[in-house]
């Protein structure tokens, strides 16, 4: 009896001393609240788990400069020949998961875990013009759209070209963040082009890429200049909301997430709503991909497949942070009661966002709007 | 023996100046004139495209602090030295350092909560009926930059400006008074000459300060046009273009060296 005892204890700590001395390093582009996602919910959720591992969350900054930031570190390593990286989970923009494949620093695990084959939607197999199957595993699918003060504007245009068209008509009530001070900005500069480019929208977005397009955005952006003088500028995602609930503009384009979150926080007024205008603004998924060489590819496989589990998709994705779903929809839905799963779609239905949910340009195309961008309506 | 001494002991302090300073400096002069492996302008057609309007608005803000930086300063020292109330005195003596302490991105915390649409000047104004809720303005803009840069650099010029008219031979003073001039003419006529050199050494300082201050439009005008460092910030972090941050670097150090070479002929033509 004793040593059976013993023989067990013995064996248990053997299986349990190689486990409990990893430290798993998470970094994540994004907001604050993509730190406060990892710290607050999954990280203790994962150590519940898998007992005596810890979860270390690094937050690299808001929009493309932060998942920027990860990029490098990773080709720093890589030029350094590093044999073991310093990262085991990283959580990056889309625009970044094409360039890290491309690199050769991810390891393609998607098949290795369980939730895998929970992935549905194509966005998570090209990542703006670059095959990324099997490497990425969507964390979430995010939205933007243009958040409204009913009181204000109790009929919001519900266009492009009624939003141009009430800008001009109220100076200075339309609040956006240029493109440089994260997505949101950007995403509505990318749902101008689609609306008012020469070019076909379905070109920008799918390919193939084709440098004389830019040749047929001239109007789109002299259009764009006239319109932000009439604008307000805001210093980033979180500005445009925080000038949104003090009421000094009235309409401007969010996030969905941040929105809703906000509001669930009562850092909004709970009559704000939000619309998505025709022909659509993009929206894009943020990755979790595991580096080639990290240090605890295991664990890290571990902690991808509960964070995309459909359980955790429900609880902390959609009930908790107010994202949709990375993996498949209908899995999702089956945790939740109608209720919270509904609150997600209360201002934009599921058929708005098949209609005018698009993805953001190819990243050549991309880069080439945002400098366009730069010379002809921010100079 | 004692020969080498000297060299040897100043060499650790030239060795760090050398590494740490002036060979990242030549590196990203250099960095400014390379586009893709070989030598050329385009880092800097890159930048005139993208960024003149907020080169031309960083000269004519920082130029413009400085100004009003200068204005300020001699208002201070001149009630410094030639105020009549010593309570007065005392109270802005003390008061006026203030804040030197304060560090820049406090500053722009500050003004962002003071300054906006719906901020406590706004606020102040439109309880004491000078304007009415509908026509408040957001200050967030080229003006919120100014105040800031004004309000944090003043002090340090006038430190310096209030030194240098106390050490002033007070006879000169004296001696206008006594033929009739008012404080204002004396300020003007007898005082200001004096401290020229000391007030130019202090603008032309703090104007090097402004030029390289992030925080600040990072927080209060973050967006166009706005000063030349957040678009360095911005090309370094969000697209990694080293090239074009470089040119714009240069850039800003010719408008410095503007300002440098202003002080240095006046200041030469002084020692004459």
């Amino acid at each position: 009896m004793n040593k059976l005892l013993l023989n067990s204890t013995v064996a248990l700590a053997i299986l349990a001393s190689p486990a409990a001395a990893a430290e798993l390093t998470v970094i994540t582009a994004g907001d604050q609240n993509m730190v406060d996602y990892i710290n607050d919910y999954l990280a203790p959720l994962f150590e519940q788990q898998n007992p005596g591992n810890t979860v270390r969350a690094v937050g690299t900054g808001p929009g493309d400069a932060g998942s920027q930031k990860i990029l490098e570190r990773f080709d720093a390593q890589a030029k350094a020949d590093a044999a073991t990286w310093d990262t085991d989970v990283a959580i990056v923009h889309e625009k970044f998961a094409g360039p890290m494949v491309q690199a050769g620093y991810l390891e393609a695990y998607r098949d290795k875990i369980a939730t895998g084959k929970l992935v549905t939607r194509a966005n998570a197999d090209n990542a703006l013009g670059t095959d990324v199957k099997g490497y990425v595993m969507p964390m979430f699918n995010s939205q933007t759209a243009v958040a409204y003060n009913p009181a204000l504007v109790p009929n919001p245009p519900r266009s492009y070209a009624e939003i141009a068209e009430w800008a001009k008509a109220h100076p200075g009530q339309f609040g956006y963040n240029g493109i440089k001070g994260g997505a949101s900005g950007v995403s509505f500069v990318m749902g101008w082009v689609y609306a008012f480019s020469g070019s076909d929208a379905q070109k920008l977005m799918y390919g193939p890429f084709d440098k004389a397009e830019e040749a047929n955005w001239d109007d789109a952006f002299a259009g764009l200049k006239e319109f932000t003088k009439s604008a307000t500028l805001t210093p980033g995602n979180a500005g445009t909301l925080d000038l949104l609930s003090r009421g000094e503009i009235a309409l401007g384009p969010v996030w969905v997430d941040m929105f809703y979150s906000w509001q669930a926080d009562g850092r909004l007024p709970p009559e704000l709503k939000l619309v998505l205008p025709a022909p659509g603004m993009p929206g894009q998924p943020m990755h979790y991909v595991i580096p080639a060489k990290a240090p605890n590819k295991e664990l890290a496989e571990k902690f991808v497949e509960l964070a995309t589990s459909p359980k955790v998709q429900a609880e902390g994705i959609v009930k908790k942070f107010n994202w949709y779903p990375g993996i498949d929809a209908d899995k999702v839905k089956a945790e939740l009661d109608d209720a919270t799963w509904n609150k997600l779609f209360v201002d934009i239905t599921p058929a708005d966002l098949a209609e005018k949910g698009k993805p953001f340009p190819l990243a050549p195309y991309n880069t080439a709007i945002l400098e366009a961008y730069e010379a002809k309506v921010a100079n | 023996m004692a020969r080498l001494l000297g060299p040897l002991l100043v060499s650790p302090a030239l060795i760090i100046i050398l590494l740490l300073f002036m060979l990242p400096l030549a590196a990203s002069v250099i960095g400014a004139f390379e586009v893709e492996a070989a030598y050329g302008l385009g880092n800097f057609t890159k930048a005139y495209d993208f960024s003149t309007q907020d080169i031309v608005f960083t000269a004519v803000i920082v130029g413009l602090s400085a100004l009003l930086t200068g204005l300020l300063a001699i208002a201070i020292g001149g009630y410094l030295t030639l105020g009549e109330n010593p309570t007065a005195v005392a109270i802005l003596r003390w008061l006026y350092r203030w804040p030197m302490f304060i560090p820049f991105i406090v500053v722009g915390q500050i003004l962002r909560t003071f300054l906006a649409k719906s901020g406590l000047l706004n606020s102040t104004l439109i309880a004491l009926g000078l304007i009415d809720p509908l026509s408040a303005t957001s200050y967030l803009d080229w003006r919120g930059v100014v105040i800031a840069f004004v309000w944090k650099q003043t002090p340090f010029v006038a430190l310096m400006v209030a030194g240098a008219m106390a050490s002033l031979d007070r006879g000169t003073i004296e001696a206008a008074r006594n033929l009739g001039a008012s404080r204002l003419r004396i300020l003007v006529e007898i005082i200001v000459p004096q401290v020229t050199t000391t007030l130019l050494v202090g603008l032309v300082l703090s104007f090097v300060t402004m030029m390289g201050v992030l925080s600040v439009p990072l927080m209060i005008n973050a967006q166009a046009p706005t000063m030349i460092t957040a678009d360095i910030a911005f090309r370094l972090s969000t697209y990694r273009d080293y090239g074009v941050a470089n040119a714009l670097g240069l850039i800003s150090l010719a408008i410095s060296g503007v300002a440098a070479w202003f002080y240095l002929r006046v200041n030469m033509r002084q020692g004459r």
